[in-house]
């Protein structure tokens, strides 16, 4: 069998890191103004379901999204809390059931 | 100085056509596929086009034609791969695109790997990833684990909706020191903690670092729920889970 220079792997190594990396850095940027699980047909190719969906004969479900919602903003920005305010709402809500 | 003509592959040359527009970038594309064996042309063009079986296949058959693998990375693998980051900053292709351009890279990387090993190279570190049970949002996990690859990790990706039992029994099969969990939900959040606590119920939690990342989480999250790190992107989860194997390193050797 062949045999690789660990040194000449290496920096192929460096060109694909750099390459994927700035791939990496531009997907962050793009979300922000397109849905990331949206290919170049405008097709969906989320596993989950999403109200900007609609199905198409070809396959794939159409996305008609309008990508004018930076979605980001919505989200908790401190879940940690959330999750145990949810848990102490939860825990109130069995509590008077009983 | 080579000219576009001087290209066999007519995909490859539509695409430098069609879509390249900086100068220097044409004219370094031009140099590097005029010079480029067909074979290596067409397995370029295959990962262009995110054909994964014809990538595994060229890569295949270049090997067993004594082809250098050094030569199949260049030329092949990286080159395409070169065009795919071209197309995907111009957006004219999104991260569907790109993620299936990873995949058709990793069936050709799949044959160079023995290659590695033989030449006494191991793998920078193996990692499991996966999304959290409940949880199907899986591009960041895909962003990481493109990352990961690229840089010389061995990644098994269990998907999405990821079971507590399914992290445990790959984490055991691969004896794989780094574990990355990928939650988007803040009501599957939890499920990282959960899993987190099934590995200290197995008495495996000493066998792992556990890294966790997704758009919702935090740093202060990932310390409450017990996790080794918390990588903010792609990008940091590389950096997360070189730094999580130097410390078992250094664990090891105290």
């Amino acid at each position: 069998m062949q045999k690789i220079d660990p040194e000449a792997y290496r920096k192929r190594l460096e060109r694909m890191s750099a390459i994927f990396g700035e791939m990496v850095e531009h997907a962050d940027e793009q979300s922000l103004t397109r849905c990331p699980y949206k290919d170049r047909h405008d097709r969906c190719t989320a596993l989950f379901g999403c109200r900007h969906r609609r199905p198409s004969e070809e396959g794939l479900p159409h996305c008609v999204s309008d990508d004018k919602l930076d979605y980001r903003s919505a989200w908790e920005s401190a879940p940690a809390e959330a999750v145990d305010k949810m848990r102490d709402r939860l825990k109130k809500g069995r509590k008077n059931e009983q | 100085m080579a000219e576009l003509g001087d290209i066999q592959n007519e995909f490859i040359r539509a695409e430098i056509e069609e879509y390249l527009e900086r100068p220097e970038e044409i004219e370094r594309n031009i140099e590097l596929f005029s010079r480029s064996r067909p074979k290596m042309q067409d397995m370029a063009a295959a990962l262009i086009d995110g054909d994964n079986d014809t990538v595994d296949q060229l890569t295949r058959e270049a090997l067993d034609e004594g082809i250098e693998a050094l030569e199949v990375m260049d030329d092949g693998l990286i080159a395409g791969m070169g065009i795919v980051g071209i197309k995907f900053r111009e957006n004219i292709i999104f991260v569907p695109e790109v993620l299936a351009c990873a995949r058709a890279m990793k069936a050709g990387m799949a044959h160079i790997e023995p290659i590695l090993s033989a030449s006494g190279i191991d793998p920078v570190g193996t990692v499991i990833m996966g999304t959290v049970k409940g949880d199907l949002h899986d591009i960041g996990k895909n962003l990481c684990i493109m990352m990961l690859r690229g840089s010389g990790f061995v990644v098994h990706d269990l998907g999405v909706d990821t079971s507590e039992d399914e992290f445990m029994d790959a984490v055991e099969e691969h004896e794989a020191s780094l574990l990355g969990m990928s939650a988007l939900l803040t009501t599957t959040m939890p499920n990282m903690g959960k899993t987190i606590e099934a590995f200290i119920d197995a008495d495996l939690r000493e066998d792992v670092k556990i890294m966790v990342g997704g758009a919702p989480v935090t740093q202060e999250f990932a310390d409450d729920m017990g996790a080794d790190g918390y990588g903010k992107d792609a990008l940091a989860c590389v950096d997360l889970a070189k730094q999580l194997l130097e410390e078992i390193e250094e664990e090891q050797n105290a």
